[in-house]
């Protein structure tokens, strides 16, 4: 069971067991999401990982790595609601599996420190190589990430649909936006990161309580008691149903629908949400994947998506052109049968199943078991894995049915072929 | 039942041959929640040309066939395999790759039920003219799917222009053309050639109580009956040593232009040994020469001859072996230069032992970490086991690999095998 300490700047929390052959430690930084400042966050994450005053560059600090029995650093952004999320993870083998005897922990957790306290950087900058090296690598993975389409459709709707809200804001920022940075404000701005972002840092592994000595010891950052708001319900922008038909060089369209829907983390309704999706599209036994590839061969894939710190629903389909108005009714005549009670117990019973057996899975992934914790405390909410499978077991029938009531399209987003 | 312990790893890997020729493979995990079960046949795409269970001449089946069966592998008499495993609670799928296609559950309860249940689906085929027909619909997205994927196109590319003759050339899931001329009777030819205990192993992970399970096991196999065991021919594969294709450019919309250059490694050991050997170290070499930690590297991406995408690989099966190197680059001319100096004068690479020493730990350390993930314990274990190799030893062959053995793989490096594929913006 996790442990909390209030630490100078930070929570940690700690999170023993002994059945893996690593040490997870996850840092996380939380702060508003900004179209003024995600790409900036963005860029910051990755320079995070690239060097330190002694290893000042990324391939001393890649031999550093390699030496300590390949510790796994790395950074990525992600939102949560109306946050923006830095995280900085590390994972290094367990000393005891090593021939001899070695202080990893020790070494793993300095490292942390040493990324925030002791950067590559001087006179208010960063190291001018490696930030033209970061700046450009940053923006190219984000220009090749375009060629897949099936990520560039889900983006691109998520960008009319969420047009002006936070919704719209991309995790990563806006190329245009990165080409701006220079090295003097990023390096301001991690300042400002370091001072007002708000701190998580999680470890799971054989790890002891004295290990909070240690990070006493190591990490400290300044107080603070900022607080960021996170979880909201996506609200109706305009009268009408968007429709975007977009033309590119592809041989299958990509389809993409945005709704919006009565629920989100903290909503009563979550849990009913919940299960309503694992049934409509959430798995391969639900009635999207059942009706639309199954009984008509129009996919291969399909599937709805529950986001609850935004609190909309999402689907996606690979299907030919030709298909799209069939395929979108099937989808609106499955979504009118959820609406009508044509579903039965035997559904609900294998949905609980599958909800319960995916929860139980994250307890054997440590970044997993972080992710899930990291929700709740971010939001309050008060909740063990028993308490969540407890909640999703009391869901009704009439549950499911009240909750997809007021379910309602808002955004159709297709990519498909020039020729088409 | 066989029990092994592996010191380095801390695993006890439980391990019996039942009387039908199934081999079975048991490795449990305390304190994990998750039960991951695979159960894997010596069947993939490459196999399209054999001698099917008793019959006595070669026949020739359409590509893609061994993915088209596992995708009607789950049609039951009681309905589909993945509603039944749903209904323990469970989640599955399957994947088919060259050389093996495999069918995997993965579960927090009813452990044996699954088990069994996998034994039973995959033990059994149950279809009809017309359920083979409504699936080629959804296999020809699955390809076009593929088709759509910049970085598969590249990739699939340079593997494709090597080979004259070798199947490995045409994709796992053949054309929409080949997948519309398969027919119910010629899969039932190939299910029961390929699914026959002795050509199959199972691998369960997990939460799992090994002797409690190998009995469940046992039993559900002595219910069954199967034709005795006889040694499948496969057609040897007559492939020339050249390449078939130098240079390829194919155009799609992209947003950076991507290039591979492959090289045909003519070479095919038998002996699972050597075989490791080259392939752990060819993966050091890899290491050493690109990772971020190399100099090499470093000095390429600084010229800009390369970005972050850049990688190099190797790849060997049954019967093929070959090396990719490349990645996304607009000046793609220069990419391809820059590696085919790279291949002629790789003779000149020098290897320190500070390095090579490090290396090696990141490799053990990779090694240790992938054995706290059930999934990837079982996939690793899969697919080295049809080449007779066991995967919880890896880690001590990596131990004992030298400079030497790196400095004798080298000699792959042949200009005269190599081809390059190139995905360019159309404009």
């Amino acid at each position: 069971m996790e442990k909390v300490y209030k630490m100078n700047g930070y929570d940690l929390h700690l999170i023993p067991t002994k059945k893996f052959k690593n040490i997870t430690i996850s840092l996380k930084l939380q702060n508003t999401l900004d179209k003024k400042t995600v790409a900036k966050r963005t860029l910051l994450s990755f320079m995070l990982t690239t060097g330190t005053k002694d290893y000042p560059s990324t391939q001393e600090l890649s031999k550093y790595l390699e030496s300590m029995y390949g510790m796994k650093l790395g950074s990525n952004v992600v939102t949560k609601g109306k946050s923006h999320v830095i995280n900085v993870n590390s994972i290094c083998i367990n000393q005891e599996y090593l021939p001899y005897q070695e202080d990893l922990l020790e070494k793993q957790i300095c490292l942390l420190n040493d990324i925030f306290f002791k950067p590559n950087a001087s006179n208010g900058c960063f190291d001018q190589t490696m930030f033209d090296r970061k700046k450009k690598e940053l923006i190219e993975r984000l220009i090749s990430n375009q060629d897949d389409k099936f990520y560039y459709s889900l983006e691109r709707m998520f960008e009319y649909m969420g047009k002006g809200t936070c919704l719209g804001i991309s995790s990563h920022g806006e190329i245009e936006d990165i080409k701006k940075i220079t090295n003097e404000e990023l390096f301001e701005y991690f300042q400002e990161c370091i001072i007002h972002d708000k701190k998580h840092i999680y470890v799971v592994g054989d790890i002891q309580e004295s290990i909070v000595d240690i990070f006493k010891k190591n990490i400290l950052f300044g107080q603070n008691e900022n607080n960021f708001e996170t979880v909201y319900s996506f609200e109706k922008n305009r009268k009408d149903l968007l429709e975007i038909i977009e033309k590119q060089d592809v041989t299958q369209a990509k389809l993409n629908m945005g709704y919006r829907i009565p629920s989100n983390y903290k909503s009563n309704h979550h849990y009913a949400f919940v299960v309503f999706n694992a049934i409509f599209g959430g798995m391969s036994q639900s009635k999207l994947f059942k009706v639309v590839r199954e009984k008509n061969s129009l996919c291969y894939y399909i599937s709805s998506s529950y986001d609850a710190f935004n609190g909309v629903m999402i689907i996606t389909a690979g299907i030919e052109s030709k298909d799209y108005k069939q395929t979108i009714q099937l989808i609106k005549e499955q979504l009118k049968e959820m609406q009508e009670g044509h579903f039965d117990q035997n559904d609900i019973d294998i949905a609980k199943l599958m909800i319960k057996n995916s929860m139980k899975k994250t307890n054997d992934e440590p970044l997993s078991q972080i992710a899930v914790q990291y929700n709740r405390d971010i939001t309050g909410k008060q909740e063990s894995n028993e308490d969540y499978l407890k909640n999703i077991e009391k869901v009704t029938y009439q549950d499911i049915i009240d909750v997809c009531q007021e379910i309602e399209l808002d955004t159709i987003f297709l990519l498909k072929g020039r020729n088409e | 039942m066989k029990k092994i312990y592996y010191q380095t790893l801390k695993e006890t890997l439980f391990h019996e041959k039942l009387e039908n020729g199934l081999e079975v493979y048991l490795l449990p995990k305390i304190g994990f929640e998750k039960t991951y079960g695979l159960f894997s046949t010596k069947f993939g795409s490459i196999d399209t040309t054999f001698v099917p269970l008793g019959q006595k001449e070669m026949v020739k089946v359409e590509d893609g066939i061994a993915h088209f069966l596992e995708h009607k592998m789950f049609d039951m008499k009681e309905g589909d395999a993945a509603d039944e495993f749903a209904k323990l609670g469970a989640s599955s799928n399957a994947f088919t790759s060259s050389s093996r296609t495999a069918y995997l559950f993965s579960t927090t309860t009813n452990e044996n039920e699954c088990v069994e249940l996998l034994l039973d689906f995959v033990q059994s085929l149950d279809i009809t003219d017309e359920s083979v027909e409504k699936e080629k619909g959804i296999i020809c997205q699955e390809i076009k799917m593929y088709d759509d994927d910049p970085d598969w196109r590249v990739y699939f590319g340079a593997i494709a222009n090597l080979y004259h003759n070798h199947p490995v050339k045409i994709d796992i899931a053949g054309t929409c053309e080949t997948v519309n001329n398969t027919y119910k009777d010629m899969l039932e030819l190939c299910y029961h050639t390929f699914y026959h205990p002795h050509n199959m192993m199972l691998f369960v992970v997990g939460n799992i109580q090994p002797k409690e399970l190998m009995n469940v096991i046992k039993d559900n196999q002595k219910k069954k009956c199967f034709l005795p065991e006889t040694s499948i021919q496969r057609k040897k594969i007559e492939e020339p040593e050249s390449v078939d294709v130098k240079e390829q450019i194919d155009t799609m919309q992209v947003e950076m232009n991507k290039l591979i250059v492959s090289i045909k490694i003519n070479d095919i050991f038998m002996n699972p040994l050597e075989k490791i050997k080259r392939e752990l170290s060819l993966n050091l070499l890899f290491d050493l020469c690109f990772s971020k930690s190399s100099t090499l590297y470093n000095e390429w991406l600084e010229k800009g001859y390369i970005n972050e995408t850049f990688s190099a690989s190797f790849t060997q099966d049954r019967d093929y072996a070959f090396i990719l190197m490349g990645g996304d680059q607009d000046d793609y001319q220069l990419l391809q230069k820059t590696i085919f100096d790279f291949i002629e004068h790789i003779d000149d690479l020098v290897i320190e032992q500070e390095d090579f020493e490090r290396i090696k730990r990141k490799t053990i350390g990779n090694f240790i970490n992938s054995y706290n993930s059930p999934e990837s314990i079982a996939n690793s274990f899969s697919r080295y086991y049809f080449e007779g190799i066991c995967s919880f030893e890896l880690v001590d062959y990596v131990s004992k690999i030298t400079i030497d053995d790196l400095n004798k793989v080298k000699k792959y490096f042949n200009k005269e095998y190599a081809s390059t594929y190139v995905v360019k913006k159309d404009k």
